[in-house]
């Protein structure tokens, strides 16, 4: 299925009910959620279809010398509940307050970005791809000794989403996401050592059965080594990062302060200042195949494109939606993100829109493999898993526990090591140190790891607390 | 707006048509109100909480639980959805019992805040909101200060052909506040924040001297020093022993964890795991507490269950089907995120219990070590027993005094090491429980509080 091909007209069938002489927007959502959960390699549960048919209003009124934004979401969509919506909408509108005199909300006629973002299997037949690969996640385990899945789920969402507004624009996109969460457990042998477990969680545009197997190989690996594993010798040192690490620390920061909503608050970096080492290039690309921030459109229905945050170190032009776009009377980048965080992240229609990144891409460069990444540290630790970097957008700083990595030692990759710390600043003011300011050499081949597609990392130095 | 109990006899109908193919059946039904009003310096927004209901049924197939949801509440929508389930019962063949007891509780509950900020209303909310940002923006070098008042009220109304009928509205309040101080392009912050179930009675009172000694303290966190890298005595203040409770020991006390053979604790259960004043409980009932519950989501009146009592290991936290398969009883500890979720065996209030030492004697018992303070966040590890805990800042501990102020950092250990070198617990009147949310996994937030005293042991820390 490719993008426009929607017939979901949710948004306009609301707008249709909403009269109000001031600017603003709907967005419609009907979403089916599927779901297997697993106990080891039995199945534990299914569940769905878990339907939801929702919308989110927003009106902008004058108010004072800025501009009141309102925002109500609901899930009735009959006249009556619409009406109290919009009495809500308004309500809110009266006391908001937003440095702008006006927004400027994209109109009609602009394509969106052709970009994959639909599994047409899954979209066809949810409940039996959902299925097949749950099959194709268990067979692997099959025959195998000592490993064993325990806590795991796959939870795939088909979303229908529609836009409406003032300025005329109607757009529809589908776009389907699946959450993929196993823990695998090694166990048993004649050393008596404790067992092990690796924890992997994934999100993703598709379900790729064949990608499956040698990833199983990986993570019952790991599990084992966790079994093995000592204590990071402590100290600052060259440390690798591979994508799925990474993935939990850039987009959190660089999607918060390269956008208008830290412009407004102060805590954006300077255009044109250097904040990273010179081989340190960032794209937001919304357009970016399977990417799970991807799509023809942003949630405000701006197309999204491409924008180079940090160009060979250098910090380039900010991310902004609709309304941050109108606060510096600039348009918006496409980049209206509603948020994917708390209880109901899996409902966009449920959020008010915000700038912030849709698929970060850091630009391939020449330091090779993860292998030669390590051949080039020396000595130091590559990091496999942290427990959760759980980054600090303001201060940029980030951190936490060493699920796995690996010593490196005389330029090898060593004994596993586990436990222990490491963090550091993703991102300070220039010419301070910080993983992007110290990073020494990116690797030549990138990987989609969640919203963020990077090759593995040489960062030198970082702390690391250890034995 | 029609409420969930005004659905309950199309809902009470759509049971009872299950009930005619399915040995057991169930229902959740949910649906809010409630407001969020967040401030800076450059905008103010208020948020009502969305109008999303909907009901989840779940059903015993005979070999396999199966559930369907749906966001519609209308007649036409729930009859699709028992249809389905229907249909999915036809197909089904296994003849196994019902895992597990069946609630029968009865009851309606609902919280009585004795200062609503709901009965405050939007324009006294923005006015107090405007008084701190008055308030923090005054101290030099603050630039900038993010302030959140909210309140939700959650409906929830769960019926099953057991003949249980919990119907409960919890209103929850939470205010904090964060002002941001910058120099030379840093940006550094410390926060304030309280909430509970109830109104703003759970929030202490709001004032320019508390407010300016939270600007004055971000503000500080910019001359802050490096903390210490690798292992040292840590003194965990009661926000962060909340944590440690919750996310390093009581994640490994969810019973699914033991019937699925990942939990680090079940072969230990019965056995000494810390010292004679060590005490931690999960309690749904706490006034109050942020994670306080009426019933949970299986029909168990909300309970206290003791996790570890004087050092021993002596309980965990079940649902019906744990407790069937373990020997023994639910716990009141089912919860659903929403309807849209599952349900699993999560914590609601969990806590260290005071102990006998004042804080003035922990940190004389330390020669060199490090106060953990503010916490942010924390991540188990149900399996392993490894403990991450990361905090905002921190004091250094030096010859048994207080010195340097220190930056972020995080606390990593083996759970069991830690918890068998605690030196000292805190002993104090009472404690706060703090608000928070937990995911099962990496999704399903719900509310959860978590609570304690200070805590003296000794952990790996490092900056993060």
């Amino acid at each position: 299925m490719t993008a426009n091909a929607s017939s979901s007209g949710l948004a306009q069938r609301i707008a249709d009910l909403v009269k109000v002489d001031a600017p603003w927007e709907v967005v419609g959502e009907r979403s089916s959620r599927f779901e297997v959960h697993l106990n080891g390699t039995s199945v534990e549960l299914e569940r769905g279809p878990i339907t939801v048919e929702g919308y989110g209003l927003r009106i902008f009124r004058p108010h004072g010398e800025g501009l009141g934004t309102g925002f109500q979401a609901s899930t009735n969509l009959h006249a009556e509940g619409v009406r109290a919506a919009a009495d809500d909408a308004e309500a809110a509108a009266r006391y908001a307050e937003f440095p702008a005199r006006s927004v400027s909300l994209p109109s009609a006629g602009r394509p969106g970005a052709e970009v994959p973002v639909v599994d047409p299997k899954l979209w066809a037949d949810p409940a039996t791809a959902v299925r097949s690969f749950v099959e194709a996640l268990l067979a692997p385990f099959r025959g195998r000794k000592g490993v064993v899945p325990t806590f795991g789920s796959v939870k795939a969402t088909l979303s229908d989403l529609s836009i409406a507004n003032s300025e005329g624009l109607h757009v529809a996109f589908p776009s389907t996401s699946v959450e993929v969460e196993l823990g695998v457990k090694a166990f048993g042998g004649a050393e008596g050592a404790p067992p092990g477990e690796f924890w992997v969680n994934q999100l993703v545009r598709k379900l790729d059965a064949e990608r499956v197997a040698p990833a199983v190989d990986d993570w019952c690996r790991y599990a084992e080594d966790v079994r093995h594993a000592v204590n990071p010798p402590n100290g600052d040192q060259a440390v690798v990062l591979p994508p799925e690490v990474l993935a939990g620390i850039l987009p959190p920061v660089l999607g918060y302060r390269f956008t208008g909503a830290a412009r407004l608050r102060k805590v954006a970096p300077s255009d044109g200042t250097t904040v990273a080492a010179s081989s340190v290039t960032v794209r937001d690309e919304g357009d970016f195949a399977w990417g799970p921030g991807s799509g023809p459109y942003d949630d405000e229905g701006t197309p999204q494109g491409k924008r180079t945050l940090i160009d060979r170190g250098v910090v380039g032009p900010l991310l902004y939606d609709a309304l941050y776009g109108s606060a510096f009377s600039t348009k918006s980048t496409g980049n209206g993100v509603r948020t994917t965080v708390g209880p109901t992240a899996d409902l966009r229609f449920a959020h008010r829109p915000a700038p912030g990144a849709t698929t970060l891409v850091v630009a391939p460069g020449e330091g090779g493999t993860l292998e030669e990444l390590a051949e080039s540290a020396a000595e130091g630790i590559l990091v496999t898993q942290l427990g959760w970097a759980n980054p600090d957008p303001i201060s940029g700083t980030f951190g936490g526990e060493i699920r796995i990595g690996y010593r490196i030692h005389r330029g090898k990759l060593a004994e596993p090591v586990r436990g222990g710390t490491v963090g550091g600043v993703v991102l300070t003011a220039p010419g301070a140190p910080s993983l992007l300011a110290s990073t020494e050499a990116i690797g030549s081949r990138p990987e989609l790891a969640d919203r963020l597609s990077s090759p593995p990392m040489l960062v030198r130095p970082l702390s690391v607390a250890g034995a | 707006m029609t409420t969930i109990a005004d659905r309950e006899g199309e809902l009470a109908q759509a049971l009872r048509r299950l009930e005619r193919g399915a040995k057991f059946a169930e229902l959740l039904a949910e649906g809010g109100t409630g407001q969020e009003v967040r401030l800076d310096t450059k905008s103010t927004t208020l948020t009502p909480s969305p109008r999303l209901r909907g009901v989840v049924f779940r059903v015993w197939t005979g070999t396999r639980w199966a559930e369907q949801a749906t966001s519609e509440l209308e007649k036409p929508q729930i009859d699709a959805t028992v249809s389905r389930l229907e249909a999915e019962l036809g197909r089904a063949s296994g003849t196994a019992p019902v895992p597990g007891k069946s609630a029968n509780t009865k009851g309606s509950w609902a919280t009585s805040p004795k200062r609503s900020l709901r009965e405050l209303g939007s324009e006294q909310t923005i006015a107090l909101a405007k008084d701190v940002r008055g308030w923090a923006t005054a101290v030099p070098g603050i630039i900038e200060v993010q302030i959140r008042f909210a309140w939700e009220e959650s409906e929830r109304l769960y019926l099953n052909t057991a003949g249980a009928r919990c119907h409960q509205k919890v209103e929850r309040t939470h205010v904090s506040i964060a002002p941001i101080a910058m120099e030379h392009g840093r940006a550094m912050y410390d926060y304030w924040h309280y909430g509970g179930v109830g109104g703003l009675e759970q929030v202490p009172a709001l004032s320019e001297p508390t407010i300016r000694e939270v600007a004055e303290a971000s503000r500080s966190m910019l001359q802050a020093k490096a903390p210490p890298t690798g292992e040292t005595d840590v003194l965990l203040d009661p926000g962060v022993t909340g944590t440690f409770a919750h996310e390093s020991f009581g994640h490994g006390t969810e019973a699914d964890q033991f019937v699925r053979d990942r939990s680090y604790l079940k072969p230990i259960l019965g056995q000494v795991v810390g010292p004679e004043f060590l005490s931690i409980y999960d309690d749904g009932t706490v006034p109050g507490g942020w994670g306080s519950i009426f019933c949970d989501d299986e029909g168990h009146r909300g309970h206290k269950t003791p996790l570890i009592e004087r050092g021993k290991f002596v309980g965990a936290l079940h649902d019906r089907e744990t407790a069937a398969v373990l020997g023994a009883k639910a716990t009141a500890n089912t919860r659903r995120s929403n309807f849209m979720s599952r349900a699993f065996v999560r914590m609601t209030n969990t806590y260290v219990q005071p102990g006998d030492r004042s804080f003035d004697e922990l940190v004389q018992d330390v020669k060199r070590g490090v106060i953990l303070e503010h916490w942010t966040s924390g991540i188990e590890d149900p399996l392993g027993g490894q403990m991450q805990l990361k905090v905002k800042k921190g004091h250094l501990i030096e010859n048994g005094k207080v010195t340097d102020l220190v930056g972020s950092m995080a606390l990593s250990g083996k759970v069991l090491d830690f918890l068998k070198g605690i030196r000292g617990v805190e002993r104090a009147k009472g404690i706060m429980i703090e608000p928070g949310f937990c995911g099962k996994g990496h999704s399903d937030y719900l509310p959860v509080g978590s609570g304690g005293v200070h805590l003296l042991s000794r952990a790996i820390v490092g900056p993060a």
